[in-house]
């Protein structure tokens, strides 16, 4: 089985050196992130993140299925994780590593659990047919990071995605094609984004978004998903050394302020992906005037 | 089956060939002295260990094997199947329950052979094991095997025409493998089994069957009022060696054994003891490494065979002389009858082994 | 009999007629096996879970080998479930994510506390069948584990004991809400939002915090406060255990 190079002793000292003298390796303050980058591809539902190095690309698909026998009035929602070998020699199709098997766990509890997409939203007719929404989460560098990445990514794309209209008729469903009917956007009740902390010495520094050298030194993570009106949908700390019960609670201050920024940066970027779209607006469309 | 690598001891031909031989005299010096042919190793039982399961036990022996059982029942829904003359049971049975069915003689009679194999299910679970290898399915098909054999079981888990019980068995053996566990695992069940207690039905006939919430009025699965029933099948390990029949033999004992027999057994009031199955086991002693004898070997003054043939023809020679040869199995009729006849005679193996579990169940 | 729950909630009592800070009865028994290293078998009210630790042995080949990371043993958590062990009949597949993240748990947590730099080029391997599941699942393995590593007698920094707690239900008298809950059983995890934290020694010093639900952050702050207390109180008992087991050889 391939594995992750293993850090040099010299490296990991240098690296817990500058720490303790208040130093990031790229310079950066401990709290805050690499620079994010978001765009958007031509299709709907396209999401293309870059954190530093890492990027990370989120597609959605949508198709009608029948629902879960004891979910008859629930769409589907399923994330699909996959690390191709592209981004790391470490990782290996078809055999999940612990940190492929952890990433899907903290986006299934974070995006599904929490209920970010209103899933009743997606069913056409009760016990017959829904939507199945499927996110496609594509690893394509990796550079640490890669929870928080991820998931900006498919929060993103959930935003941008527009699924097709349906009419309904008793038992019949059409669906309507994009040049049919303008595609509706999904119902997202709210937008929980992840904020992993590394942390050294004892839990005395802690580190947002640790990249994949500063990740190979830590003594353990905690990853904090939240949304920006302060709800905690998650917090997963597996182990690793010991940390204070008061820094933790700290960390969930430092998240909710990161977590706002992330969102208003979503925000802005779908905002402008939007006036990209529709130049002129409906208006133009419809508009008699002909260039001559 | 070929017994799997962790049954294997480590012994030498020279200590293999002195336990054949102590348990070969009359009477035999088994490993443990103190204990007779008969003699069963000690063990701990406890039953209703489970909160979560209808029926449960734990036995652990001294050598530290230890097994526990979960029965768990669902009521599922049966397959819709055409019984030949089914029209003319069914008004039967209607009018029994007119005679008001308070009796379970009379109930048992109505089921009688409606249930199915399917609707018992036995896993067992052998730590360092895989579910489809070969010892936990070969444990598993056993133990079903002997559960199904006499029908009684499944009749009793028919509720009407459309619905059943569908019994879960879940067998676990806690301690890695340090003996032969077929035994060990076919008590453990049986104690579970024991204690298995099924709601009480309160809607009649065809209905969609209700129960009764009170617990306490649950009836047993094998129940006391059912006295007459014959009790779950428990297997016992029988081997021989030579002439003699040994009982509940060790890891070690295993290693020489002739033969080895399991034999399902069962007892009921009227009847007795009376067997179930008997299946044969492959000993692991068929793969211990034979001795090399003084006339064979250079190093000692002998001749290295210079065939095989030869070697065959001088191996033939030394079966008495004390030199360990892997036995090749089989078993001479008698021996097979003289542990039938342990086994079922009254006071035998069957009853003092079942005995020996109802205790446990009333203490 | 089902209880009679009427006048609980005027008394503010729980479903099973617990105080909000009350743990369930923690039963523990340590050398359940005179086969393993180390075993034990813990019962935090009906959630039953038995252990046992092989080890430190030398590791499957191929393993343990290679890398600077033999200069430790390696940890491995295998957790099965028992088909009987839940309210309806299931086979839990092994390689289940949500069964695999908890023996991720457990192996991040014990190999920082365990003095695994004493055992280079060796495999410690710790055994979990659930017999029973109602709620704590997570706590009752790493209790479990702590324990039957003690028998086994591999060093370790100090106890690691968990807990679990929940955030106290909005009702319309207790507008801001009442205490948060302690030692969750199976009904009141699938309605409250829970955390589990796992503490070392008597301190504050947080091992594991796990939480899967969503709950307003100012609530966090209590839940783990009261968590931290009950994770000490298990640690008296678990203490109380393992001396009791000593006083046998005394």
């Amino acid at each position: 089985m391939p594995r992750e190079a293993e850090i040099s002793v010299n490296e990991r000292e240098f690296i817990q050196q500058a720490l303790r003298e208040n130093t990031r390796l790229d310079g950066r303050a401990f709290d805050t992130f690499r620079p994010l980058e978001l765009t958007f591809g031509d299709e709907y539902g396209v999401a293309d993140v870059k954190l530093g190095k890492t990027r990370v690309i989120a597609r959605i698909s949508v198709e009608v299925t029948a629902p879960l026998p004891e979910r008859k009035f629930d769409g589907v929602f399923q994330i699909v994780t996959e690390f191709s070998p592209m981004a790391s020699p470490a990782f290996e199709v078809g055999r999940p590593t612990d940190a492929e098997v952890i990433l899907a766990r903290i986006l299934e509890k974070a995006i599904r659990r929490s209920n970010a997409l209103d899933t009743e939203s997606l069913c056409i007719i009760a016990g017959l047919k829904v939507f199945h929404l499927r996110a496609d989460v594509h690893i394509i560098d990796h550079d640490g990071g890669l929870i928080d990445a991820s998931c900006i990514a498919v929060m993103a794309a959930l935003q941008h995605f527009r699924r097709p209209d349906v009419i309904v008729e008793g038992e019949k469903a059409t669906v309507l094609s994009v040049r049919e009917r303008e595609p509706i956007p999904l119902s997202i009740l709210h937008t929980p984004l992840c904020v992993t902390f590394s942390y050294y010495e004892e839990g005395e520094i802690f580190l947002v978004d640790a990249n994949l050298a500063e990740e190979q030194v830590r003594q353990g993570e905690i990853i904090i998903t939240m949304n920006r009106h302060g709800e905690v949908c998650q917090i997963a700390k597996y182990g690793g050394a010991t940390v204070d019960a008061l820094s933790l609670l700290n960390c969930n201050n430092v998240a909710l302020e990161k977590v706002k920024d992330m969102s208003k940066f979503i925000q802005e970027r779908l905002e402008a992906d939007a006036k990209r779209r529709d130049a002129g607006g409906l208006m133009a469309e419809l508009s008699a005037e002909n260039d001559r | 089956m070929a017994p799997p690598p962790s049954l294997q001891v480590n012994l030498s031909p020279a200590e293999l060939s002195f336990i054949r031989s102590s348990l070969a005299q009359t009477p035999p010096i088994r490993l443990d002295h103190a204990k007779g042919p008969k003699d069963f190793r000690s063990m701990r039982a406890e039953c209703d260990v489970l909160p979560g399961a209808n029926g449960s036990a734990r036995i652990a022996l001294e050598d530290g094997t230890e097994a526990l059982v979960g029965v768990k029942a669902e009521v599922e829904k049966s397959q819709w199947r055409p019984v030949p003359g089914e029209s003319a049971r069914l008004t039967a049975a209607g009018e029994v329950t007119m005679l008001d069915v308070d009796d379970a003689a009379d109930k048992d009679e109505n089921t009688k052979g409606k249930g199915q194999n399917s609707w018992v299910e036995i896993s067992v679970e052998v730590p360092g094991f895989r579910d489809d290898d070969a010892l936990p399915v070969f444990l598993a098909a056993m133990l079903t095997e002997t559960l199904l054999a006499s029908g009684e079981l499944k009749d009793r888990l028919y509720i009407n025409n459309r619905f059943h019980w569908k019994l879960y068995v879940d067998v676990l053996l806690l301690s890695p493998l340090l003996s032969y566990p077929l035994s060990l695992l076919s008590m453990t069940t049986h104690l579970a089994l024991l204690t298995t207690r099924l709601p009480a039905l309160k809607s009649e006939k065809d209905e969609d069957p209700l129960f009764d919430d009170d617990w306490d009025a649950s009836v047993q699965l094998y129940g006391k009022e059912r006295q007459q029933i014959e009790k779950p099948p428990v297997i016992v390990l029988a081997m021989a060696v030579g002439s003699n029949i040994i009982f509940d033999p060790s890891k070690e004992e295993l290693a020489v054994a002739d033969a080895v027999l399991a034999v399902a057994c069962t007892t009921s009031a009227n009847s007795g003891g009376r067997i179930v199955s008997i299946r044969t086991v492959d000993p692991p002693s068929h793969l211990t490494p034979p001795g090399v004898p003084n006339a064979m070997n250079s190093a000692t003054g002998g001749k290295v065979p210079t065939s095989s043939a030869d070697a065959l023809t001088q191996r033939e020679l030394l079966s008495n002389s004390g030199v360990w040869t892997p036995p090749r199995g089989g078993m001479k009729r008698s021996l097979l009858s003289g542990i039938v006849k342990m086994v079922v005679e009254k006071g035998g193996v069957a009853e003092e082994v079942i005995e020996a579990l109802q205790r446990v169940e009333i203490g | 009999m089902p209880l009679d729950t009427s006048t609980y909630s005027l008394a503010l009592l729980r479903l099973d007629g617990r105080r909000w800070n009350e743990l369930r009865r923690l039963h523990a028994q340590i050398s359940t096996q005179a086969a393993a290293d180390g075993s034990s078998y813990l019962e935090m009210g009906n959630t039953k879970v038995l252990c046992t630790v092989s080890g430190p042995h030398e590791g499957k080949a191929g393993g343990a080998g290679g890398g600077p990371r033999s200069t430790q043993a390696k940890i491995e958590v295998e957790i099965s479930f028992a088909g009987f062990s839940g309210v309806e009949r299931k086979k839990r597949q092994a390689k289940d994510k949500r069964t695999s993240e908890m023996s991720h748990t457990l192996t991040q947590s014990l190999a920082a506390l365990l003095l695994t730099h004493l055992y280079p080029h060796s495999t410690i391997t710790i055994h979990l069948s659930i017999l029973s599941q109602d709620g704590s699942l997570l706590a009752a393995c790493i209790n479990a584990a702590t324990l039957a590593l003690i028998d086994a007698g591999i060093p370790m920094t100090d106890y690691l004991c968990a807990c679990t707690t929940a955030a106290p239900p909005t009702s319309a008298e207790t507008e801001a809400g009442g205490d948060p809950l302690l030692d969750l059983n199976g009904q009141e995890e699938q309605e409250l939002p829970f955390l589990t934290v796992a503490t070392v020694g008597k301190g504050h010093a947080v091992s594991v915090l796990i939480m899967e639900s969503r709950v307003r952050m100012e609530k966090v702050e209590g839940m783990l406060a009261v968590g931290v207390e009950g994770c000490k109180r298990v640690r008296e008992i678990l203490d109380k255990v393992v001396k009791e087991h000593g006083k046998r050889f005394a």
